[in-house]
């Protein structure tokens, strides 16, 4: 209505022991995805954003208007916020129709007059989620999609300025989960707000977010770009907490500056292992390392039963198949080449190689495929009051 | 339910099976034999439409009625804080509500006496005040509303434990209030909980014998309810017929009124929360 129609913010939130420090900025139409394991203190985010839970001290501004301010004493309850909420299980209410459902928050609370817009009508509602023919079904006679669909509708309908998703795919099967995503895109899309996404899931980061904030036991540990953030940490917490298979600590052994990449070494058991990986300038430039931590990720590495020749990626490690273990879609093969090496197959390939423990094999990726992790964590996000425009 | 029948087989089923018959035959066979018996009287129509039948079973429902609106009034609020309450005090009150399913109602009735009575705690000042509760129709609601009470809380309190805090907040952030999310989410989902306490809790208000006899006395019209107007029959010569009669109408109030109110507890969506 009035100001910038994004959502900002810092947080302090305490809950028992836990504690949890975060800070956003956020524009309308786009999404941020909190990345986390468990307990990190993402949904405690969500339920302060959506006033469930109050905060310590903290600053949301949702439309330009601040919904709660601890400096200002603002306190904007839940039910006058105009923030959606999806939880996991969607919580659909069981004594209502698919049609109650969504009209349960129409003609009530924020379509007072002087607050502005009505909530959309549900016949609109209905097309624009394609529910059609369903509106006298009970939620527990819908599909897992089609609750999921309900639940964003219901939250849609209100017209909210700030949209949260807990982990909203968590419920559904693999397949499902691709389609619904796309359609969350499509229906986001239709009706520009912000929206914070918390997941654990790396895939659903990728494809929902044009931000990310890895958080780590209420700390953000890292912000950016998804694919930045995720596809190549640069910190060994986020690498971690992101499931990078491969990470290792290495001896430089030669920096090559005309081919912007450099030599390491590793202990092997028996041999050193030599890598050949991109040169650490930037960050680390002026300081030549010894040691460098370097990531390879899983699916970046090819397998190959002969010896590669006549193949221009740099690295290539023979090695010995030490274990096999289901990772869907596909397995992951651990091949000891002097470190254990993680790699990514697919099960038509591991059936038509003839993968089993023992086996002698190759490892194959290019020198770009190996990134550099600095042992470091915590990002200056520390200090949540240097986000504060008081 | 069916399908739960055919899960019990094997020897388990067959001794199970001998028990529940030996049961059921044990708590139908009274019942049968007072209506079979109840029947066989010549006069049993003037019996239940008899003075004493009907001024005992009206003071009965009137105050069987007006005790359970005084622990739905305020047991409901009570049992939602039970329910959502973790403070160490609210789990202390919760063990301390169920006191009276356990304490025998003579015993209830001598402790209202001691509070409430003329010479009571309480009732001391109260009397001064020219204010008397023991021995009115008042005292016959009071220990009505001690025993019957916590049939009501427990049951409400599981009704809203059973209600995922989740729909509430998810309700609210769809802008309905706390107030009116309690009246459109918490209470409907709650309600077979609530109905079946409410069932039991008037069921045990309408049984109410010891605790009124002791703290409410015995007097026709005033504090004389039908378990008190059948053994005040009882003990008159020649009153087993006029017993009879008035155990037979208050069974079949009783088990017309829990009925309804089962039909009444019955929801699509059960089990679904």
């Amino acid at each position: 209505m009035n100001g910038q129609p994004g959502c900002r913010g810092w947080l302090h939130c305490r809950l028992g022991q836990f504690d949890l420090r975060l800070d956003w900025e956020l524009d309308a139409g786009e999404t941020l995805v909190l990345f986390g394991p468990s307990g990190s203190g993402k949904t405690t985010a969500l339920r302060a954003l959506a006033g469930l839970a109050r905060p310590i001290s903290g600053r949301i501004d949702i439309a330009g208007q601040p919904v709660y301010d601890s400096a200002g004493q603002i306190w904007v309850p839940a039910h006058r916020r105009r923030v959606g909420y999806l939880t996991q299980q969607y919580h659909l209410f069981p004594h209502l129709t698919l049609a109650q459902n969504i009209s349960y928050g129409l003609g009530s609370g924020w379509r007072n007059p002087r607050t502005g817009n009505p909530g959309a009508g549900l016949e609109e509602i209905l097309d624009a989620f394609q529910l059609r023919g369903l509106e006298e079904r009970f939620p527990w006679e819908l599909s897992g999609g089609q609750q999921q669909r309900v639940a964003l509708a219901r939250a849609m309908a209100t017209q909210p300025q700030l949209l949260l998703l807990d982990e909203p795919f968590s419920a559904l099967d693999a397949g499902l989960r691709r389609s619904l995503r796309h359609e969350l895109r499509v229906a986001l899309a239709r009706r520009p707000i912000p929206v914070v996404l918390v997941t654990h899931d790396r895939e659903e980061a990728l494809s929902m977010g044009d931000k990310v904030q890895v958080i780590d036991e209420g700390r953000t540990i890292a912000r950016g770009l998804p694919i930045e953030v995720l596809g190549q940490p640069g910190q060994t917490a986020v690498a971690r907490l992101v499931g990078v298979e491969n990470l290792f600590r290495m001896k430089v052994d030669s920096r090559h500056p005309r081919d912007g990449t450099m030599r390491l070494s590793g202990e092997g058991d028996a041999t050193p292992v030599m890598l050949e990986a991109p040169l650490d300038d930037g960050a680390l430039d002026g300081v030549a390392a010894d040691w460098v931590t370097v990531g390879i990720r899983a699916s970046d590495i090819i397998l190959s039963s002969d010896e590669p020749v006549g193949s221009s990626a740099r690295n290539r490690l023979p090695g010995t198949v030490s274990r096999i273990e289901a990772r869907p879609p596909g397995y992951l093969v651990e091949l000891d080449c002097g470190i254990p090496l993680h790699c990514q197959v697919t099960g038509a390939s591991l059936e038509e190689m003839g993968i089993r423990n023992g086996q002698r094999l190759w490892a194959v990726f290019k020198a770009s495929s190996c990134f550099l992790v600095q042992e470091s964590a915590a990002e200056g996000a520390g200090d949540p009051q240097g986000a504060s425009p008081n | 339910m069916l399908r739960r029948w055919r899960r019990a087989d094997g020897a388990g089923g067959v001794l199970g099976g001998a028990a529940g018959a030996i049961y059921v035959a044990f708590i139908g066979l009274p019942i049968v034999a007072l209506l079979v018996r109840a029947a066989q009287q010549e006069n049993l129509w003037n019996a239940v439409t008899g003075d004493l039948a009907l001024t005992a079973l009206r003071l009965s429902i009137f105050t069987s009625v007006v005790s359970i609106a005084v622990v739905v009034a305020g047991g409901t609020p009570f049992a939602y804080l039970l329910a959502r309450s973790n403070h160490w005090l609210a789990r202390v009150i919760d063990g301390l509500v169920e006191l009276p399913i356990v304490l025998p109602p003579v015993v209830a009735g001598v402790a209202m006496l001691m509070a409430f009575g003329r010479s009571g705690l309480l009732g001391g000042w109260l009397d001064s005040a020219g204010v008397s509760i023991s021995f009115t129709t008042v005292a016959v609601v009071f220990a009505q509303v001690f025993v019957a009470a916590p049939f009501y809380i427990r049951s409400a309190k599981l009704g809203f434990q059973s209600v995922a805090r989740d729909y509430e907040d998810v309700s609210q952030t769809l802008g309905v209030s706390p107030i009116s999310t309690f009246w459109r989410i918490t209470l409907p989902l709650a309600a077979p909980s609530i109905i079946t306490g409410l069932g039991l809790s008037w069921a045990r208000a309408l049984s109410e014998f010891g605790a009124t006899i002791m703290f409410a006395g015995n007097l026709t019209g005033e504090t004389q309810t039908m378990p008190l107007a059948i053994m005040t029959a009882m003990e008159s010569s020649g009153g087993l017929d006029s017993a009879l009669a008035l155990s037979a109408l208050l069974l079949v109030v009783s088990v017309l009124a829990l009925s309804a109110l089962a039909l009444g507890s019955r929801r699509r969506w059960s089990g679904r929360l």
